[in-house]
């Protein structure tokens, strides 16, 4: 189903006339920037002094041939401000070294300025936008904004990374007002999303996604709400857009767990999610159950966790029944070393069996409350004591209640377990609190689980036992049997014990 | 319980185990697997296990990956080669699990499986297996497809292999990064079972085409593939497809393109020739050496070496050699570190004049550098510089650098060159060694840490070791002994830990003569720590002096400190006292 629908989408975007934005430029300005090999000239190479080095690849040292004001947009008559727009647009083509602030600082100050004045500009809306305007508009934004970050120093565990700030980008100043003029340009009434769609194109938006990784949260705020209103005005683009961030959601969950715009972008989703029409398309569950739910498995889910949790209660307002869907996915992504993300877990589930019919729960109660049978007895207060917080829940206690002859039996161990012997004391004062609860629900049910726990306890030993000599019996018979004489088998009896 | 009379059912109780809600005891049984199945013998295994377990694939991933792992192995209990194929299908369905590492280890595990089966049954069950990954629906399938083309590839017909060969140009071309991703890595791997027609025809539009990918990742893996495609192609054809490629990527804005060129340039080397090397591949190395971005550069430095070897040295001294001396003061200390540990290397390859000339300087700026690091890794590669400039220009500029290392600031550099201090002093012989190390490592000795007193005692051993026995005792011995009356039982400690390393290369006279008489002057200290390690020492003693010396001082001064206030001195005395007694009940 979803291969069906991605295989109706264009296989690659048309890579060639985006690729043309950045090669080649006219107008007034001189010259377009591109890289210039890696050293100006033969004086060896360019480096800056201290130990961040920021945006050398990005803004190479190359001459910047000196770039004019021009004249203000009142001085010429409105049939010729587009041309001027154009005019000036491309005179933002031209990219300055920020890791010098003494350089160029003229020409930087006209950039900035003629910026402001775009930024006005588009603001007023006054005129409708040709293709020129927005061929110009689009190439201005991808020369400016589509940069490769710098090595991220603070992941490479070196040795000198006491400062734990992110490296913000010098060039800052000038990047936020592109990014200004770029929201202030999608959301234009004068801009048509029908001509647009061709030079904000599939390759455009790949790039603008790609730089969700920067470390400066202020850049990904710009982009989050850049990429929201890309997302609103261009219906085309929405599903290339959703498979876009599913990739990046992929790398991140599947291979490097390393990316810093996790959040941004589901935040983006949030809203995308909240807007899907009723009955859900299973494209859509796809992504809960392919990405959302597999996002739960990155040690830094903390990072974005607010987020994801968010998307993912929008998933079951939308549709209930997808309440059991999600406890079994996290159930299977359940951290068991990290008490930190297993506190986090027992939060998100509470959220969700809180809202979940007495239908729905029966799916999941049994292997529900395994689990959290295990997080009551956890040596990590903080775990356990979240945990036995579900029975301060009178929403879960309810449901906990019209269930307990399957509950009560699974629990009972482990709430026995701890009021024996668990260190922390507020931990024994709540378990002791939720066994008094069950006692009162059912006596009778009760009294049975604690003969069946002493029973068990008996028997515990000579289950064990019994799987040894079961085991030994095997190995035994095994051993009788000859190998296949055909090939040479090396048999390493295995030394292991089995656990008792 | 009359167990015994029950018949065993393996299958029932590996169903049983797997059902277990400890995922311990479900782990430990699929670990047992081939308990299970040499219990059952190789039909039942072939007829009820396999299939019991391709439809088992709903467990935790960690015993999915246990599973992933046995049934690679499992070829035996099935009964051999022929019946290979029936453990394809439960690893076909762990190939498409979400879990990366299950499906990698499932991919090995076919591979292993694959390389061993018969052509026909390659064709019949192992070609159609990686159609069906390749065209799978979610890309978990086609990712793993990747990893088993180039053993399908192998011995099955030719009508297939352009099957496969299309499949896989498809596979490069699809649509999730992740899948052009796991091409692209694999595409080296498969290349080299590819037939040399259709390296050229097929092989290399499928590289061509992942390397303008628009993903930067994709195109990353696809410069990793470079020097392995090159290598397979006639040096004429590495030079019109590889090479324009390589030029290019580094020159690309991404610096982990460039990075991963700069890592992997010196391979292509050979595969282009020595002419292209000099027109082309000199100055895109020389372009990396002076990156921008220091990664790139560290990369470019860590490989200086290699890329020399290959050249002829005027062109190394030409090119190569203004760049290294700009990296010997680069701004980064990564830079740095990385051209120390291996400019060493390119000694032999310069010559001696050239290295007293140009190299020598950039030694002693290295050895001089502010980052420990740096000078470390000069100093470990000594022993390559000395056969080429000798031992005497070496010495000089040498010592203070050691003299400085040896204090540093940080422990771990104090330790570094500890370990080195041995492998010098064989090197700069003993007048070198006298004059100037001695002091030190009587220094470290009484270090503040403790793995540096530790490391210092253990080095007196190796240094009795090296100059012999009469060498230690005038030089060595005397010092270590004075440190007995140290007002710091720490210290005074050291010199027991000293002794009982020295003592068996020191050999059983000067033991009895010289250390003994400290040692029994120790027992009586006022600290319990040395008094038991006392006791601890002179248990290893033993097998060294004669038994008439155990029998008359080692034996009396253990007897009195079993008899000491202090519960652990007793404990060790008596553990001492007990071992002479077996040995002597062992000779007798």
């Amino acid at each position: 189903m979803f291969k069906q629908f991605l295989s109706k989408l264009p296989r690659k975007s048309s890579k060639s006339d985006s690729g043309e934005l950045n090669r080649s430029s006219s107008g007034p300005v001189s010259s377009p920037v591109q890289r210039s090999g890696t050293s100006g000239g033969g004086s060896g190479p360019v480096r800056s002094n201290s130990g961040k080095r920021m945006s050398s690849a990005v803004f190479p040292a190359s001459v910047v041939a000196g770039i004019e004001p021009l004249v203000p947009f009142k001085d010429v008559p409105s049939s010729e401000k587009l041309n001027l727009f154009v005019s000036k647009v491309s005179l933002c083509c031209v990219t300055f070294d920020f890791s010098d602030p003494g350089k160029n600082s003229i020409e930087k100050d006209v950039k900035r300025q003629t910026l402001l004045e775009l930024l006005d500009f588009v603001a007023s809306g006054s005129v409708k936008f040709t293709e020129p305007a927005i061929l110009a508009m689009c190439r201005m934004c991808a020369v400016n904004l589509f940069r490769v970050f710098p090595p991220n120093y603070r992941s490479s565990s070196g040795g000198e990374n006491d400062d734990d700030e992110p490296m913000f980008d010098p060039a800052w100043p000038h990047l936020q007002i592109v990014y200004d003029l770029l929201l202030k340009f999608i959301t234009s009434p004068c801009l048509d999303a029908k001509v647009a769609k061709k030079y904000l194109d599939h390759a455009f938006i790949v790039r603008l996604l790609d730089l969700f990784d920067s470390e400066d949260p202020r850049e990904r705020e710009c982009l989050k709400t850049i990429l929201h209103r890309v997302y609103g005005k261009f219906m085309v683009h929405r599903p290339f857009v959703r498979k876009s961030m599913s990739n990046i959601f992929y790398r991140f969950v599947f291979e490097t767990e390393k990316h810093s715009g996790i959040a941004e972008l589901l935040e983006i989703f949030g809203s995308i999610v909240s807007g899907f029409a009723l009955p859900l398309k299973e494209e859509h569950k796809i992504f809960l159950w392919r990405v959302l739910i597999p996002l739960h498995k990155p040690k830094s889910v903390g990072n974005y966790f607010q987020q994801l949790s968010y998307c993912i209660t929008q998933f079951i307002d939308k549709e209930p029944k997808l309440g059991s869907v999600v406890i079994k996915g996290l159930l299977k992504f359940w951290p068991i070393t990290n008490s930190q993300k297993e506190v986090m877990f027992l939060g998100e589930v509470e959220e969700i069996v809180e809202a979940m019919s007495v239908m729905e729960f029966q799916k999941i109660m049994v292997p529900l409350f395994l689990r959290i049978a295990c997080c009551v007895t956890s040596s990590h207060f903080q775990v356990s004591e979240r945990a036995l917080f579900l029975w301060n829940n009178d929403q879960i206690v309810n449901l906990i209640g019209h269930n307990r002859q399957a509950i009560l039996p699974i629990m009972f161990t482990a709430l026995e377990k701890n009021a024996q012997n668990h260190w922390n004391q507020s931990v024994l004062n709540l378990t002791l609190n939720v066994r008094k609860m069950f006692c009162e629900m059912d006596e009778a049910l009760f009294m049975s689980c604690h003969a069946r726990f002493k029973e068990d306890e008996a028997k515990q030993c000579s289950a064990a036992e019994k799987r040894k000599e079961v085991w030994a019996r095997l190995e035994n018979a095994a051993s009788m049997k000859p190998i296949t004489g055909k090939t040479a088998v090396l048999v390493t009896p295995r030394a292991t014990s089995i656990a008792c | 319980m009359a167990m015994v009379d029950e018949p065993l059912y393996p299958i029932a109780v590996l169903i049983d185990e797997l059902k277990n809600d400890d995922i311990q005891l479900r782990l430990n049984s699929i670990r047992r697997l081939s308990t299970i199945a040499r219990a059952l013998g190789e039909e039942r295994t072939r007829k009820e296990l396999i299939p019991f377990l391709s439809e088992n694939s709903d467990d935790d991933d960690e015993v999915l990956l246990a599973m992933a792992e046995e049934l690679g192995v499992f070829i035996p209990f099935v009964g051999g080669i022929e019946f290979a194929h029936v453990l394809l299908p439960p690893l076909e369905s762990l190939c498409t699990v979400e879990e990366t590492c299950v499906r990698e280890k499932a991919v090995e595990s076919l591979c292993k499986i694959g390389s061993q089966m018969k052509e026909n049954d390659l064709v019949e069950s192992f070609v159609p297996l990686v159609k069906r990954l390749a065209g799978g629906e979610w890309f978990a399938a086609r990712v793993s497809a990747c990893g088993i083309f180039h053993v399908a590839y192998q011995g099955c017909t030719d009508v297939l292999k352009t099957e496969l060969r299309a499949t896989y140009s498809q596979l490069c071309k699809d649509d999730m990064p992740m899948v052009r991703r796991a091409a692209a890595s694999n595409l080296g791997k498969f290349a080299t079972t590819v037939e040399s027609t259709f390296l050229i025809a097929e092989i290399m539009t499928m590289f061509d085409d992942l390397t303008k990918d628009d993903q930067d990742s994709v195109r990353l893996l696809a410069v990793e593939g470079c020097a392995a495609l090159g290598k397979l192609l006639e040096p004429q054809d590495c030079v019109a497809r590889i090479l324009p490629v390589i030029v290019n990527f580094s020159q690309d804005k991404s610096w982990r393109v460039r990075y991963m060129v700069a890592n992997q340039l010196y391979e292509l080397c050979e595969a282009v020739g020595p002419d292209c090397t000099r027109t082309d591949l000199v100055p895109a190395y020389v372009r990396l050496l002076r990156d921008n971005e220091a990664e790139v550069r560290i990369a470019a430095a860590g490989k200086v070496t290699k890329f020399c070897r290959l050249l002829n040295p005027e062109l190394a001294i030409q090119h190569i050699l203004p760049c290294v001396k700009e990296l010997s003061s680069d701004s980064s200390q990564h830079v740095r570190s990385a051209l120390a540990s291996v400019i060493m290397g390119m000694a032999p390859i310069l010559g001696k004049d050239s290295t007293i000339e140009h190299l020598l300087p950039i030694f002693l700026s290295l050895l001089k550098d502010e980052f420990p690091d740096v000078r470390l890794n000069i100093i470990s590669k000594l022993d390559q510089v000395n056969q080429v400039i000798g031992i005497d220009l070496l010495s000089q500029s040498l010592l203070p650098a050691i003299v400085e290392l040896a204090e540093d600031r940080h422990w771990r550099v104090r330790l570094a060159i500890i370990e080195y201090v041995p492998l010098l002093a064989s090197q700069l012989g003993i007048g070198f060694f006298d004059d100037k190390l001695g002091a030190l490592c009587m220094q470290w000795l009484q270090d503040k840490v403790y793995s540096i007193r530790e490391a210092a005692a253990n080095n007196l051993k190796r240094l009795a070791e090296e100059f012999g026995p009469e060498w230690a005792m005038q030089h060595l011995v005397p010092q270590v002994l004075d440190m007995v009356n140290n007002p710091h039982y720490l210290h005074r400690m050291m010199v027991l830990r000293a002794i009982s390393l020295m003592a068996p290369v020191m050999g059983s006279e000067i033991t009895c003569s010289k250390f003994l008489p400290v040692v029994v002057e120790a027992s009586k200290d006022r600290v319990p720590n040395i008094k038991f390690n006392v006791a601890k020492l002179l248990q290893s003693l033993i097998p060294i002096v004669d038994q008439s010396v155990v029998d008359k001082t080692i034996r009396q001064c253990l007897v009195d400190l079993s008899e000491d206030p202090d519960v652990d001195v007793r404990y060790f005395a008596n553990q001492a006292l007990n071992s002479i007694d077996g040995s002597t009940a062992a000779q007798s």
